[in-house]
Order: C-alpha cells, then structure tokens, then sequence
C-alpha cells in the first residue's frame, strides 16, 4: 500500500516538473523574458521550500544570467531583493530597489523597503510602511508584516488580530501561506507560553499543508520546550534527514545536552560550527548571528562571540543584534560593556522574554542597582517558561 | 532564518494562481421561447474551464442573484444634469441596498463533481438539490413546477477580437509580458482608438509579426515608455485608415464550464403578469483557508500525541467561509468601465461606482469620439471637433460630465422591431442605466437580446462599442442604431484596412436551439 502524497511532495513535484520544462530554453537566446522570469523564480521557490541555501547559488546564477539578458526588469530585480534579503545583504537590497525599473514604489518594493526599515531599526518607519500599504491593499504578507511588529513590540493582542486578518485573506488556493501564518501563530503563542495553543496552531498548519519540515521543526521545538524531549529529539531527527540546516542540528544538539547528554550533543554541536564556519569563510553572512548565539550559549566562548556579535551589528543594528552583541559580552565577562548594547536594545521599545532575560541577568551582574529582578520579573511576566528548551529563529 | 519575519522568503514573491476558476466571463439571461406551462428565463453563467471543461472546482462557490420587479419608466432623461443624476442614483442605492431581498441561487460542487444546487429565498420558498455535472437534469421546485439545470463544460459563447480590444485600449500586458511588479504600465498612457495612431510603434499591427498579440504571443517588454507623442491617426498609401480590429474570433475553439438555468418566471415571483423585469447577476467565491482546514482529516501524528486542544473552529454561515473574487452583470462593465479592479468587484452595489464610470466613460469617449468621427460617422461624445484621439483622464465628474452626458443618456436605438415581438411601450435602454448597478436586466416582453438582457447570439462587444455613436444621426436614412457597426456594408463604404466589423458575426459554433443553448464543450 503506498501512503498519501503530502501536499509539500506533490507542489515540489509540480515546481520540479514545470522547470525540467523550462530549463532547457528558459535562458537561451532570444530570451523570452516572460519564460525566463519564471524559471529563475522557480528555482527560487524551489530552493526556499526545500530549506537548501546551496540552491540558492544555483538561483542567483540564473538570475543574474537573465538580468544581464533582459535588463533590469522590476520583477527579476524583485526576485534578486529577496535573495539578497533572504541571505542578510542588506546594502545589495537597498541596491536592488534602486535599479528594478519601477520597483522601489510598487507594493512590492514598498513592503522590502519596510522590511529594511525593520532590519535596520527604523521601527517607527517599518509600521508606517506597512500601515501604508495595508491601507492601499490590505494583502495577507503584509498584514502578517504588522503582525510581528507589533508581536516584537509586546501587543500580543494586536499581533493575533492582524494574523487573523491576513488568514482572512488566504483562500483555499494559498494553503501553504496559511500554514506559514498558523506556524507564526503558534510563535506567538509560545513565546508567550500558551504551549496548547501553539501546539493547535501547529497542528492546524500540518493539516493545512502537510508534510512540510517547517511544521515539524516548528513541533520539535514545542515539544522541546513542553519538556517531551524524546519526541522532540524524534522529530528533529526527522527534519534533518530531509534538511539539514545547521540551526536544527544545534538545535538537536541543545535538547541532548539538556538531557544531561553532552556525548550525544556534542556531534551535532560539531556539525553546526562547521557549517555555520564554513557559510562565513565563503564570504556569506546569514549565519552571523547564529555563530554569535552558537558561541554564546553552546560554547559559552564570549570572545569568539563578541567576533560575530561585531560582524552582524555591522550589516544591521537592531534590537536583536544588539542583545545579541549584549550577551556576547557577558559572556566574554565584559558586564559593564555589555549595558550599553542591552540598554540600547530595551529603548527600542521591544518587547521580548528573552531580551529581558538576558537584560536581567546582565544588570544583575553589572550593578545592583535592582533592575536586574525587574526585567526577570518582566521576562517572566511575559513567558512564565522562559527558560525552557526554545530555539534561536 | 534569524530574527526577522519574512513571509515571503518562504512562500511565494508571485501568485502562483494563472487561471482560476473564479473567473467569472459571461452573463448571458433571455426569456426562453419555451413557453409551455408557463414563461421562463433563461441564465447563464460562465468561467474558466479550471481545472478543466467539464470538471469544476470544489473550493468554488458560485451564486446567482436574482429580483423580479415591474416594468418602469426610465426616470432619466438625455437633457439631466448631474444633480438629476445624483438623486437618481441614490434612489437605485435605496432599491438595491434597501429591501431588495433577491432570491438566489448557489452552486458548489463536490470532489466527486456532483454539484449542490440551493435555491434560496425563492416565492416558493427554499431548497436544494444534488444533481449530476455535465447533463440537463429536471429539478422539481416544491410548489410543482420544474427547473432545468445544466452545470457543467461548454464552448466558450463569447466571440469576440480581444486582441483587437486590447489594441484599441493600448492594452500592454496582450502584447508585452509585463512584470508583475509594474501595474502601472499595463494600460499605457497612449489614447484609446479605433485607428490605429500613426507612429504608435508599441502596438500598431505588425505585418512583419501578425501573430503578435494572439495566443499569448508576446514582445519582452521595451526598456523605454510606453508612450506616443504622433498627432494623427495611421493612413496607408490608399488613404484607408488601419484599424485597431480584425474581426476575428480569439475565444474561437475554447471552452468554459457554465451554470445554466431554465427558471419558471414563477418561481422568482408570485405575480409574474406584473413583474415582467428580471434582473440577474453573477458572483464567484472561494473557500478561504481557514474553513478548507475543517475539511482535511487529522493526521495521525496528531492524534497520537493527544493533548487538550482549543477549538479553533466555529461553525459559520455560509458565505462567511468564502471570499468574493469576481461579479458579472454586464458585459464590459469590468473590463471597459472598471479597469478590472479587484476592489470594484461589486456587483449590483456598485453605485458608488458611477463617478468612476463617468469619468472612465469620458477618458474612453476621448480615444473613441475622434476616431468615429474620422470614419465620418457622428459621436455622442463631446470632443470638441479633435482630429485624433486623446489621452485625458479626469479627477472631476463635474469636468467629464458635459463631455460624456449623451453618451450616458442618450437612448439606445434597436436595428428593427424585433427586440419587442408583443409590440409593446417598451423604452429604449440607456446606457448608464444598462451599467449601474452592474445587473443583467431581462424584459420578458422581449426577446431578451442586449441590452434588454444578453442573448448568447448578441455579439455584445460591438454593441458596447456603439454606445459612442450619436442615436439622433443617420446612416443611409436610417437612424444609428446598435448594429450599425455590425453591418458590413458600413465597413465596406469606408475609408479602412480590414473592412471589417469590428469583432466576428457569429460564434464560432452554432448554438442550440434548446436547453442548454450552449454548444457542447470541443
């Protein structure tokens, strides 16, 4: 008896298909730039369902094979945007905004120029973007935008309305996109430590879109966090046999550790560093922050971290860097260089378990002054599970 | 990916939708000439054959509006002013939003392709029936009279040169592939025209290239503007015009799927002796995600890591699980009037509409005006004698109201008397109470051809076009009417390449003379 076809097999088979179709002539000249456009973003489809960055490589040659044919379409340029963005280049963004032809003021370009915004700390400027362009078409990525605005800004309220909104707006032809926002959905419900809800939202997302590794990854982390360890271990298993980004080895790696199984951890430890290594010594820069956090947390080394924590404050400084470079210090036993990146986080106006956390724990070792009991007190009004099994997104 | 949100690194940056079903294409509604046990009316609704003719979608909803009411005289007049038109309009809203309480007709069909027919708040009441796709089936009503049915592929009823229209309109994604993320430049800023313009290089025919603009065959999209900056129309070494038409038929050989009911007039109302206008409209509507999730068994791995789960779902009227995506009433009241806008979508409300399609009206009698008058024929509209066509658009109904005022009010004259077979004091329709609101209107004392409803025979493309001529001139001593621009003779007498009417005669399969009137799918 064979099983079902989950619907992420049977849309990568039809992705797959329609480019075994295409390949052939799709960049061959005269090129058909119509044809070409939907190659080079079938590739990129491809490449983000299955999770593998090393195809992205593939996607950018192909891009800039048809960019340098075609010219600088809106909608290649846009496709090119979100590469860069997808991999952290944020200079390449702003570039690529500025040379689509008509892009920098479609709603497209509108909503990547606000996520810039968000990525570079212009938070003020990010949810006027996105206020925006909700108020000039009400579309369900953007409205899921707002949503983790606001859900960084601790209006969880706010946060699940607008998520509620943008599912409004999915019909039963985008059931891959509902899944995506029930997932952030269950986000927001573990972040604020409704386990039951977010395993709902999880299971709503698997039901929506089935087999997709980034339900089950997500599950993973719940059961982690719910203290299921050996399911969670079980199904992390699984999300790596299929992709094996190094994120969810370290991930593997941490739940083994946290069973008191450092022999265990320490292999998938291993496979992480070299990976997240070797992104970075390619020249790539999308790993940053995980070898910050990776440094941080796992190998508790403080000066390697501080290293990372340095680079990416370089691309982009926002809260989350920030903490990051934060805690990166305190590690390192710099206490009182660490409160100025964490003071500099918490005047952002975030609102996170984990920023209050690290900012607690760094007050109460820099200075007595009380506020470090108040921001754990304020990390555990929050999330009263705060220093449970979570993941480092 | 760390720290930020990205919703579309992991999903689609395009839609990924090409055709979809809830496209609705064509309402078609007529008295039919089957009068045996009583009048009834025949109403047609078409969409893209998605997934495939004869095979319909099961996350689609479509509904089907009905109302009945008496005949009236028309409350308008060719001499109104906008304040007339303006309390004309809010007396429609009245009607319509008010208590209209049209009956209506759903269909949805299941993954076996059985579809669920429900006839709601009908003078006889309410009920539903299974029926089979894909044959006529006979749906008794409760108070004893009988529906014909038929839900399923057809050919395409609509013949029309749309790559003519889409010339004649600069209409750039027809002839270039335009990306997604430039919308701005699908209607180039090039005046619409029946002639072509001389010099407009970006979609004058291309005799080196005839194939251009048929059958998705497309240029890459040029790097300058699309822009024109000529100041006459095209002429050929003859001194004929060329025009933006051919004459042929671009739906010719496709097929669409159809609802397609034969309804006893009374069913609809329980005083069809008075109530002798029909009117009818269209809608498509797609299940949201939300409520398809309620239809998907769990999975077992749910299951087996049982834990107490919130109920997230909520039972819900039904509509509240759909989403509207497209209306039909009339035909090109989206296409021509609307610009296709999502959010105008409106269906019968859209009275809000009508500044937008007076302005729109005016900015189309601009490209369409002059070149009917350079085929030496008259124009309702007001272009102040301008030799070529114009691209002007306008912020104001009060600046585009005196130029397109006859074009709106004028009465619309029939070619003969055979629209009004009973010989009654029937008046001509105009044409913008034939677009607002957007609703089908059937007379039963015709024969229901457009605009006194749409006979699938109407070639209705033509028509729309002659609301630009002036119904008070004549043509070889007749009065202008509907079909002028239909009559061969007219094209033949004129200075033009092809001598054409503008789009084809005829289907390019015969219709039936019986229920279902549409021919069988190719």
């Amino acid at each position: 008896m064979t099983s079902k076809r989950t619907d992420y097999e049977t849309e990568l088979e039809r992705i797959g298909k329609t480019i075994s179709e295409l390949e052939n002539d799709a960049l061959t000249l005269p090129i058909d730039s119509e044809k070409a456009t939907k190659f080079v973003y079938l590739l990129y489809q491809q490449a983000s369902l299955t999770g593998d960055l090393a195809e992205l490589a593939r996607v950018e040659t192909a891009l800039n094979t048809a960019i340098r044919e075609i010219g600088p379409a809106g909608d290649l340029y846009f496709l090119k945007a979100n590469l860069d963005f997808k991999l952290h280049r944020l200079t390449a963004v702003r570039q690529d905004l500025e040379i689509g032809r008509d892009l920098r003021n479609s709603l497209q370009g509108r909503s990547l120029q606000a996520d810039l915004d968000f990525q570079e700390g212009n938070y003020q400027e990010a949810k006027r973007g996105y206020e925006a362009l909700i108020n000039d078409e009400p579309a369900w990525d953007n409205l899921a935008r707002l949503a983790y605005l606001k859900f960084k800004w601790g209006d969880f309220a706010g946060a699940e309305q607008c998520y509620i909104d943008a599912e409004n707006e999915l019909t039963a032809k985008e059931m891959r996109h509902y899944a995506w926002v029930e997932l952030q959905r269950g986000v927001l419900s573990l972040r604020g430590g409704s386990y039951e809800k977010a395993w709902n939202h999880y299971r709503v997302a698997d039901l929506a879109y089935s087999g997709y590794w980034l339900v089950s990854e997500h599950t993973a982390e719940l059961l982690g966090a719910m203290g299921k360890v050996d399911q969670a271990i079980e199904l992390y298993q699984r999300v790596i046999s299929c992709v094996a980004r190094p994120e969810f080895q370290q991930a593997l790696g941490e739940l083994y550790q946290a069973m008191g199984k450092p022999e265990q951890a320490e292999p998938w430890h291993e496979k992480a560093l070299a990976a997240y290594l070797e992104s970075a010594q390619c020249g790539d820069v999308h790993y940053y922050h995980h070898l910050t956090d990776f440094y941080s947390d796992v190998r508790q080394d403080g000066a390697e971290a501080v290293k990372w924590a340095r680079k990416d404050i370089a691309l982009r400084r926002n809260f989350s860097t920030l903490a990051a470079l934060a805690w990166a210090l305190y590690r390192a036993g710099e206490f009182a260089e660490a409160l100025d990146p964490i003071k500099e986080a918490l005047s952002s106006g975030a609102v996170d378990a984990q920023l209050f956390f690290q900012a607690g724990t760094i007050y109460q070792a820099a200075s007595g002054n009380g506020k470090g009991s108040e921001y754990l007190r304020m990390a555990a009004e929050i999330n009263p599970h705060y220093q449970n099994f979570h993941t480092h997104r | 990916m760390a720290d930020h949100n990205d919703p579309n690194a992991v999903n689609s940056i395009f839609s990924d939708i090409d055709v979809s079903a809830a496209d609705l294409y064509d309402l078609f509604g007529f008295p039919s000439a089957d009068t045996a046990n009583g009048e009834k009316v025949v109403i047609a609704l078409t969409f893209a054959s998605v997934p495939e003719a004869g095979v319909l979608d099961s996350d689609m909803l479509y509904r089907i509006q009905v109302f009945a009411e008496p005949r009236v005289p028309s409350s308008l007049k060719e001499d109104h002013g906008l304040k007339d038109l303006l309390r004309h309009f809010d007396a429609l809203k009245e009607k319509y939003l008010g208590p209209l309480g049209a009956a209506e007709i759903r269909v949805t069909v299941d993954s076996s392709n059985r579809a669920t027919v429900r006839f709601i708040n009908f003078a006889a009441g309410s009920f539903s029936k299974v029926i089979d796709t894909n044959k006529t089936v006979i749906i008794d009503t409760p108070d004893g009279l009988a529906i014909k049915a038929y839900i399923g592929g057809r050919d395409d009823a609509f013949f029309n040169d749309l790559t003519g229209f889409f010339r004649s309109i600069n209409y750039a994604p027809q002839f270039y592939h335009v990306p997604h993320t430039m919308t701005d430049a699908r209607e180039a800023k090039i005046p619409k025209t029946l002639l072509e313009l001389e010099g407009n290089q970006f979609f004058n025919y291309d005799p080196s290239f005839p194939e251009w603009g048929y059958h998705g065959v497309k240029k890459n999209l040029p790097a300058e503007p699309l822009l024109w900056n000529g100041d006459r129309f095209y002429k050929d070494n003859n001194g004929n015009f060329r025009f933006a038409y051919s004459g042929i038929d671009c739906q010719a050989g496709k097929n669409i799927n159809a609802i397609i009911l034969e309804i006893p007039l009374a069913f609809i109302t329980k005083s069809p002796n008075e109530d002798r206008v029909v009117s009818t409209w269209g809608e498509s509507w797609v299940l949201k995600a939300a409520n398809k999730v309620e239809t998907i068994p769990d999975h077992p791995f749910w299951l087996e890591h049982p834990l107490v789960l919130l109920d997230a779902f909520k039972l819900d009227e039904e509509l509240k699980k759909y989403k509207l995506v497209d209306t039909d009433g009339q035909p090109f009241a989206d296409a021509a009037l609307s610009e296709r806008e999502d959010n105008r979508q409106l269906g019968a409300n859209n009275f809000w509409l009508a500044p937008h399609f007076i302005k729109r009206l005016a900015h189309l009698g601009w490209g369409f005006g002059p070149s009917i008058t350079a085929l030496g024929l008259k124009t309702s509209f007001d272009h102040d004698n301008s030799p070529v066509s114009v691209h002007k658009t306008y912020g104001l109904v009060l600046e585009a109201f005196p130029r397109v005022k006859k074009t709106l009010l004028q009465k619309l004259n029939m070619p003969n008397d055979d629209w009004n077979p009973k010989g009654l004091d029937i008046s001509m329709r105009r044409p913008l109470e034939i677009f607002v609101p957007n609703v089908c209107a059937i007379d039963m004392d015709t024969t229901g051809t457009w605009p006194f409803g749409r006979r699938p025979e109407d070639q209705v493309a033509t028509r729309f076009l002659s609301m630009f001529l002036d119904m008070d001139a004549e043509f070889n001593g007749k009065k202008y009417h509907l079909e002028l621009l239909n009559d061969q003779f007219l094209w033949d007498h004129a200075h033009i390449e092809p001598k054409t009417p503008p789009n084809p005669l005829k289907n390019d399969k015969d219709f039936l003379k019986d229920f279902p009137y549409l021919a069988a799918p190719w």
